[in-house]
Parts: C-alpha cells; sequence; structure tokens
C-alpha cells in the first residue's frame, strides 16, 4: 500500500512536471469487482492482481484479438461468445487453428473468480496460468506465449495499452495474463430471474412451475449443483456412456487414479439455458435430454458417483414428466440477460 | 517522458533512502553493504560419467536408456552461512531452467547469482520444480519465466502446471529395444505437489565478497532418477511418467538423492 502511494505520488510528479503527455502511464484506477450476497468467497487473489480500468480493458481487447492464435483468426471468443454465456454456440466440441477439432465441449466463461480448478477436468487450478492451456494447444491457438509477445510488442497501440495498465508497463506474458485475468474476473452473472427471487430484489417472483422446478432441485440436484453458483465445484462421474470414438476419461487424465475414471468437474448451470450443448464431450442438445438421461440413460461404467446409485441398483435421478418441465422452467430463471447484454463484456 | 519517470522514481526513493536512519548493529561489520557473486555450475553425469545425449547408460534390471533432452527446473536458492543466518535470493529471479544443451565444452551449465550477501556460507540449497507457494501467484512475479517454460517445453499444454524435470529419449531391456521414454514430472495445481527441497553442505567454506565470486560445481547423476531413494523400473512403467500419482512422487524422491557438492572455488 505504501509503495502504491509512493508510486501514486511519483506519477503526480511526473504529471504535474510534464507538458508533453503523448506517452501513456500508469495511473491506476481501481474498479471493484461484483460479490454477490448470494455467492460463496473469491477464489482468486486479487491482492496479487489489482483490477484497474486499463487492465480490464486491456484485458478485453486481449480476450478478442487473432494475434493470441498462430493464424491469427482464432481469439478465445472464437469458442467463448457472449450470447451464449461465453461458450461456443452450435458446436458440440470446438475446433482451432489448422482445422484442429477439440474433445471437450468449450466452458461458459462467468463466474471465474470463484471457481476453485478450470477445464472439465482441473486441468488448471490458477486462473491466470489457465488461457497458456489453449493458447499452446495445437488444435485450439496453436501459438507460443513468446510469439504472441514479439507480435503485441510490435504493436504501438498495445505498447500504450500496456504501459497504462501495469507499473512495469511491460508487454509480457505476465501482464499479458494478469489483462486476461482481470477481464474474465469481472464476468459475473448474478442478475437472473433465480437471483433476484432469493435476493428479495424488484418484487421479483417465480411462477408456481418455476417454484415447483426449484423445489424438486433441491431435492433431487443440490448434493452436486450446489450454493448459488450451481456447483460443488468437485469432480465426478455421472454414468455417462463412454463414447469409443473420443474415450475420454476425464480427471483420470491428471493423476491416472482409477478412482477419477470418468470424472469431469461439476458444471456451474448458470445460464445454462443459453450454453448447450450439454456435458464435456457436447453430446446433448437439449436440456429436455440432458433430464432424460438422467432419468433413464446413465450406465453403470465402473466408476459412477455413489449419489446417483438407485434403489433398485440402477443409477440416475428419477424424474417423472413434471419434474422435468418444472425443473426446466426452474433452469431458465438461472439467465442473466443483463450478463449476456453487458456492454462491458462485448467485443463492439 | 519515461525516462523522467524513472528519474522522478529514483530521486524519491533516494530521499526516502537518505532520510532513514539505518542504524542497525551488524557483527561483522567488514562485510556490510557488501555483495558479491555466486556461481552454481550444474554437471550432469551418469554414476562416474559424464552425460552426453545419445549414449547408452546401463540401469538396474538389466534395463538401459539413452537421452535427447535433459532438462530440470530449479528454484528458492538459499545459501546458510557459518552463524546460520540464511540468504535467500530473491524470489521473482530465483527460478531457472537446467538445459543439458546450455552446457559448456565440458557439459557445465551455469546458474549466476548476483548481489548475494557477502558472508561466509557453508550450506545451499534449493528447490526441484515450482513450490505451491509460487503457483499460486498465478501470472504474478513470474516475468519472462513462464515464456521461458513454455519455450523451453517445461509446462504442459494439456494442464496448468510445470513439468519439473524432462528426459526424452528412449529405453531397452532384455525383451524391448530402443522404446520411448518420457519422464516429464512436475506437480498438477494444487492436487499433486511433487515439489523437493535439496540442501547440501559445501566442502569448505563458499566466501562472498565485494571482491570474490566463488563457484559451486554441483554434479547431478542422472542415474538417480531411476535407481535412487526407489528404484523404478522401465518394465513397471517408468518408461512414461508424467503425472500419474503414484509414479511420480517416486521419481520426485528420487531425483532429491541426485545432487552433490563436488567442490568449490573460492578466487
Amino acid at each position: 500500500m505504501k509503495r502504491e502511494l509512493l508510486f501514486l505520488f511519483v506519477c503526480l510528479l511526473v504529471l504535474s512536471c510534464s507538458k508533453d503527455s503523448e506517452t501513456e502511464v500508469y495511473v491506476p484506477v481501481l474498479i471493484q469487482v461484483e460479490w454477490p450476497e448470494n455467492f460463496p468467497e473469491m477464489a482468486y487473489n486479487l491482492d496479487n492482481n489489482p483490477l484497474t480500468e486499463a487492465g480490464f480493458e486491456l484485458g478485453k481487447d486481449l480476450f478478442y484479438e487473432g494475434k493470441l492464435s498462430s493464424n491469427g483468426a482464432i481469439a478465445c471468443a472464437f469458442c467463448h461468445e457472449q450470447a451464449y454465456a461465453f461458450t461456443h454456440h452450435g458446436h458440440n466440441l470446438s475446433h482451432g487453428v489448422n482445422g484442429g477439432v477439440g474433445f471437450r465441449n468449450a466452458q461458459p466463461i462467468q463466474n471465474m473468480a470463484y471457481q476453485t480448478s478450470f477445464m472439465w477436468n482441473g486441468s488448471a487450478s490458477h486462473l491466470d496460468l489457465q488461457p497458456i492451456i489453449p493458447i499452446t494447444s495445437e488444435i485450439e491457438m496453436g501459438e507460443t506465449l513468446s510469439n504472441i509477445i514479439q507480435k503485441l510488442s510490435a504493436d504501438s497501440e498495445y505498447q500504450e495499452k500496456f504501459e497504462r495498465a501495469f507499473e512495469d508497463g511491460e508487454v509480457s506474458t505476465e501482464n499479458m495474463l494478469k489483462a486476461l485475468s482481470q477481464f474474465m474476473v469481472m464476468m459475473v452473472s448474478s442478475n437472473s430471474k433465480y437471483d433476484k427471487y432469493v435476493r428479495q430484489e424488484d418484487n421479483v417472483i417465480l411462477s408456481t412451475i418455476e417454484l415447483d422446478g426449484l423445489n424438486t432441485f433441491q431435492q433431487k440436484c443440490t448434493s452436486c449443483h450446489a450454493t448459488d453458483l450451481f456447483t460443488d465445484q468437485t469432480f465426478r462421474n455421472n454414468g455417462l456412456p463412454v463414447n469409443p470414438l473420443l474415450n475420454d476419461t476425464g480427471r483420470y487424465e491428471i493423476l491416472e487414479d482409477p478412482n477419477d475414471l470418468y470424472k469431469f468437474k461439476v458444471p456451474s448451470l448458470r445460464n445454462v439455458a443459453v450454453s448447450g450443448p450439454y456435458m464435456h464431450d457436447g453430446r446433448f442438445a437439449t436440456l429436455e435430454v440432458v433430464l432424460d438421461f438422467y432419468d433413464a440413460g446413465a450406465v453403470d461404467n465402473g466408476n459412477v458417483d455413489p449419489s446417483l446409485l438407485r434403489g433398485d441398483n440402477t443409477y440416475g435421478i428419477t424424474l417423472n414428466d413434471y419434474e422435468k418441465e418444472s425443473v426446466i422452467a426452474f433452469l431458465k430463471t438461472l439467465t442473466d440477460n443483463e450478463f449476456l447484454e453487458d456492454e462491458r463484456f462485448a467485443e463492439y | 517522458m519515461k525516462l523522467l519517470k524513472y528519474t522522478f522514481a529514483f530521486l524519491a526513493c533516494a530521499a526516502i533512502t537518505s532520510c532513514s536512519s539505518d542504524d542497525d548493529n551488524n557483527n561483522s561489520e567488514d562485510l556490510t553493504g557488501q555483495t558479491g557473486e555466486v556461481t552454481l555450475k550444474f554437471d550432469n553425469g551418469v554414476g562416474d560419467q559424464d552425460f552426453i545425449f545419445g549414449t547408452n547408460y546401463n540401469k538396474s534390471n538389466d534395463e538401459s536408456f539413452q537421452l535427447e533432452t535433459l532438462k530440470y527446473i530449479i528454484s528458492n536458492v538459499a545459501f546458510t552461512d557459518s552463524e546460520g543466518n540464511t540468504f535467500m535470493y530473491p524470489t521473482e529471479d530465483n527460478v531457472f531452467i537446467v538445459d543439458e544443451t546450455d552446457g559448456n565444452n565440458a557439459g557445465e551449465i551455469y546458474i549466476t547469482l548476483n548481489n548475494v550477501d557477502a558472508a561466509d556460507y557453508v550450506s545451499v540449497s534449493f528447490g526441484v520444480g515450482i513450490d505451491q507457494d509460487r503457483f499460486a501467484l498465478g501470472a504474478d512475479g513470474q516475468g519472462d519465466f513462464l515464456d521461458e517454460a513454455s519455450d523451453e517445453g517445461m509446462m504442459w499444454s494439456w494442464a496448468s502446471g510445470y513439468k519439473f524435470i524432462r528426459l526424452d529419449g528412449t529405453f531397452s531391456t532384455n525383451t524391448l529395444t530402443d522404446e520411448p521414454l518420457n519422464v516429464h514430472m512436475g506437480s498438477v495445481g494444487t492436487s499433486l505437489d511433487n515439489y523437493r527441497e535439496v540442501t547440501l553442505a559445501f566442502p569448505n567454506t563458499v566466501l562472498v565478497r565485494d571482491d570474490a565470486s566463488p563457484e559451486v560445481h554441483i554434479k547431478a547423476d542422472i542415474a538417480k532418477v531411476f535407481d535412487g531413494s526407489t528404484t523404478a523400473n522401465f518394465v513397471d512403467g517408468y518408461d512414461q511418467v508424467h503425472t500419474d500419482v503414484n509414479e511420480t512422487p517416486i521419481i520426485a524422491d528420487n531425483i532429491n538423492t541426485m545432487f552433490s557438492v563436488h567442490h568449490v572455488h573460492n578466487d
């Protein structure tokens, strides 16, 4: 804090002495990230990367920047479109540079600051370092960190943006990743109809069928889709039949622990109505198919989550037609149009 | 403009430093304010042989291996002096990749440490890999190391984490010939911690002074990766070591036994 004050002092000195203010200087304008009262505590440590206006704006530019990929065309936003809660609409698996096709469905980018791990198998445990995975993946963005820095350093606009955003002003990987994190940390979705209902704002009430759905959801779904993030952030095997073409072992990849076979991170259900297709491989196009699967489609692949075991020794969650209909009505109340249309996160 | 900014920053710092009185008592008066340079020379070998790319080396269980890549990450270098005080090299600069291809003709890879406090040092300690505290910083304070590690192939592209050691080559057994050998051991986030630290006593005191730049010759016996505190055989799956929860701690523990200080030069 002292250092920051000193620096502000120095900046002020410089500003007051200089007449030609053509070169940009670092003048940190701190911004606040939302902590909605119905959310758990933030996992991201802001002390290491304080959010500033210029840092956020740089992060946004980088998020929409094709230069982060080897062919100049695949920005982060290519697979993460705002209108679909930053997922890749219409793609069960995403494609990247050189016609590469990935193995998993692009996940939404929202409420990242509250997540303790990232990716379907939790292969990233720090938000700052997560972008390295898609950037360096040959089938996604196919680029190297040092090459990106070279490209950005040669761009006078980016030089200025980095100078504005960071104290050392350098176009570096550290600052690039920090800026991306600042952008993502700010992406909080917490103003759905459901949120306003639980926070008792604007006299919002849920309809009968939505309330019935919420009730069923609380009885049958919240042991995994817990808290108002709608995930307990654990890894679980939900009994999906294994697709032999992909043979995706999920979290097993990480520690090669047989107990982790076919486990994937429990996804948040915020904006779920707009972020299909569903499951780690995007095999289900609609929420109806998802609930039909839980009711009658799960198979014993050897490691299914015990919470899904039913009295008749099959796996799944028994749901009648009305329960399915009402749960879907409830899930639609998690759509947050303010977030999906928030201009702060929009490319244009 | 930028220059001006730095000038003012410097002046501001100078003003503050000159105002503060540092009358702290220091027993070793002679050394106050003195710093020196220490060079750690890493020298990879296999048993009593020097390590050479493409050379076939025997190990236990009638197995052998030869390598085309040999790199590891060293971090958190600290020296302890004869009075028990520890000098920790500044965290932001305290991480290095020892890459055999960077070696001189004698196969020695230099890590040069500047501005080490002058003292009579009796031991050095360092870690292999990236510790949880450093990893938890995310991008903060990593500077160019992320690029360097990524360019050197010391980061995974499928997970966010560092490979602490990277051995690529082939192995042979009684029944197999020249099968792929890849040891890419590291930590994965917070779920698997394979960071280990080693402390090595110096055979004679390392004297760091303004005008003395000692060199520490550290031998690394690569044979210990497989024949260290635990024997790791290729036929049992140690030909492909990545993030396996059972295999990787064994390799990490083995690596921790491979370093020794051969000699030091005080000049």
